[in-house]
């Protein structure tokens, strides 16, 4: 959760693993877009020797699409290199590391931007020559990157040691992670390395028969109900970040005022690819050839966790979200919102008994859930939020897993955890920021919650009501969580400063 | 100094045992090519090797990945002589040799 190894294969190859991703208006600089992808999930801080990096053999992506057709007219690629600067030692430093240039510190890895505009070049800078082709043509539709230019952004970019302990990596963040954020000249800043997890999961409870703790007692195998455990609360992740003018992302290079704007939503998503051959020699290195292949992709937290059967996971990462009409399916009629009641019967002589009678009409009814379609697959139109009718973040009919960020919401003063199901449209579903309680919002939005927005009986006494219970759909971790250290920062790359391995040495 | 790899570990420890049942069956050595000539590698595998894959052998459809690219191509020849070295592998490795 929300894809920390959630499917098969990918489970496997955590460092192609793309953990979240989150985009939202920038809350310090609200001219620009701030796009957090996380991989190589699940870090305990303690993991050394060869502490945790990106995989130099994987290239990342993030991609932007800006005319609603679900395909990317904007890739910005991220590629990695390691080196040792000693190879006699086994350590990873010889000594503290004081700053990025520390000969204390021997290995390191460093990463390359890489921008690609589809059609005309960007800025109106003179076109390239013909740049890598995107993810492969291979198994899915054509794709528009093809016909492209790409512009190298930034080489040679440090990103910062792991947090190692006190004697290895002293002042963390003020001598090396915030070091490194770059500015690029072409007007992006970025940041590529360890953080701490901002996501946050009861994942011992809720893998467990779909157990959440506060409603353990209405549970199938009940039992008296407690606090929410913040599984990720101690753990690491590797961020790639990048931070970009909204001008740099509209498809007219506007900055968009009005929330009815057609230009104003962008679609976003990010994903990881591998060569599709490897050679592994008898000597201790390898070779690689063929096109990239998709190995890893995420849009909405949760969609391949919960929504896709796991025995279509990993295909459903190999694909691209302008084929996600394959899934329509599993969204109309999503698996947990039958389980619910199942799972959360309530017993007899503890209200509320039962637990889900409404959701189990709606269910029995086989009415598509349209309500999650807009959440997840096509944006939700103006006029269906009741409480806030200008708001929408559609981006047409294209079936597609995608973030959906309406630039021209800016970021709100008080955010609520529960984003627009707390009406505050400047959270989820409206992009995705670092704290907004994707679990809480997305079980309450399948348990019912959003369906009287899309209800065609709205109005008649046959109209649906969330059963009383949704509200209290929850995991029962406190908003915003907390951590060892910081789990947020006010400024880029905005996710916490990683927990180091000799405070944290025992999650 | 010598190198030693798995291959040529494994080769050398075969040479007492399948070698011989392999050129004694009839199947396998029928499968050879004539001319060709089996080595043992004397060099490592290029940082980007072209790899051809037999994406579908009755069509004699071969695949050809070089750098970032794919390209299919239909060649029943060359196909035909891939799968009858292939196959010869195939009955090594059933001889438990390599």
């Amino acid at each position: 959760m929300s894809s920390h190894r959630e499917a098969p294969e990918i489970a496997k190859d955590p460092v192609a693993d793309n953990a979240d991703v989150y985009a939202f208006v920038s809350p310090d600089a609200p001219d620009t877009v701030t796009i957090v992808s996380n991989f190589v999930p699940l870090q305990g801080p303690a993991g050394g020797p060869n502490f945790y990096e990106f995989g130099d053999d994987v290239l990342y992506s993030i991609y932007i699409d800006n005319d609603g057709d679900a395909q990317p007219e904007i890739e910005y690629q991220f590629q990695f290199s390691s080196s040792l600067r000693y190879d006699t030692t086994f350590l990873y430093n010889i000594g503290p590391i004081g700053s990025l240039t520390d000969p204390n510190w021997n290995a390191r890895q460093t990463y390359s931007v890489t921008r690609i505009d589809a059609g005309l070049p960007h800025g109106g800078q003179p076109p390239s020559p013909p740049g890598p082709a995107g993810p492969p043509a291979q198994g899915g539709p054509a794709w528009p990157l093809g016909l492209n230019h790409a512009r190298v952004l930034g080489t040679s970019l440090p990103c910062p040691p792991c947090n190692i302990g006190p004697r290895s990596t002293p002042n963390y963040e003020a001598n090396l992670g915030s070091q490194a954020v770059q500015v690029l000249a072409s007007g992006e800043k970025v940041f590529c390395g360890q953080r701490s997890d901002p996501f946050y999961v009861d994942l011992g409870s809720i893998f467990d028969l779909g157990d959440l703790r506060p409603l353990q007692p209405y549970h199938l195998i009940p039992s008296a109900a407690s606090a929410g455990v913040d599984a990720t609360k101690a753990l690491n992740i590797h961020t790639i970040a990048i931070q970009v003018p909204i001008t740099m992302l509209t498809r007219d290079g506007s900055k968009p005022t009005s929330i009815s704007s057609p230009t104003a939503v962008l679609g976003i998503w990010s994903a990881a690819s591998r060569r599709m051959v490897r050679v592994i020699n008898a000597k201790n290195d390898t070779a690689e050839s063929g096109p990239w292949v998709q190995v890893s992709r995420l849009g909405n937290p949760l969609f391949n966790e919960v929504i896709v059967p796991i025995a279509q996971k990993d295909e459903w990462n190999r694909g691209y979200p302008v084929g996600d009409s394959e899934y329509l399916p599993n969204v109309q009629h999503p698996e947990l919102a039958g389980l619910l009641p199942v799972l959360y019967p309530g017993h007899s002589g503890v209200a509320p008994f039962p637990v889900f009678p409404n959701l189990t009409t709606l269910n029995a009814s086989k009415a598509p859930r349209a309500d999650l379609v807009a959440i997840l697959l096509t944006g939700i139109p103006s006029g269906v939020i009741t409480q806030a009718p200008t708001f929408q973040n559609f981006t047409g009919a294209t079936y597609a897993d995608m973030l959906r960020l309406n630039v021209a919401i800016p970021p709100s003063a008080t955010p609520s955890p529960l984003g627009l199901l707390g009406l505050d449209i400047s959270g989820y579903p409206n992009g995705r920021r670092l704290a907004d309680d994707i679990v809480a919002i997305e079980l309450q939005a399948i348990a019912g919650a959003t369906y009287p927005y899309v209800d065609p009986n709205r109005g008649t006494p046959a109209a649906f009501h969330p059963d009383a219970a949704v509200p209290d759909v929850s995991q029962g971790i406190p908003t915003p969580p907390t951590g060892p250290g910081d789990r947020y920062m006010p400024a880029f790359p905005y996710v916490g400063s990683p927990y180091d391995g000799y405070d944290t040495p025992d999650v | 100094m010598t190198t030693i790899n798995r291959l040529s570990f494994l080769k050398a420890a075969g040479v007492a045992t399948g070698t011989a049942a392999i050129a004694a069956s009839p199947a396998v050595a029928a499968a050879v090519e004539p001319g060709a000539v089996e080595t043992v590698p004397g060099t490592p595998i290029p940082n980007e090797p072209i790899v051809a894959v037999i994406r579908d052998p009755a069509r004699g459809q071969i695949t050809v990945l070089s750098g970032t690219t794919e390209k299919t191509y239909t060649d029943r020849l060359l196909v035909n002589r891939l799968l009858k070295a292939a196959g010869r592998n195939h009955g090594q490795g059933r001889q438990g040799v390599a």
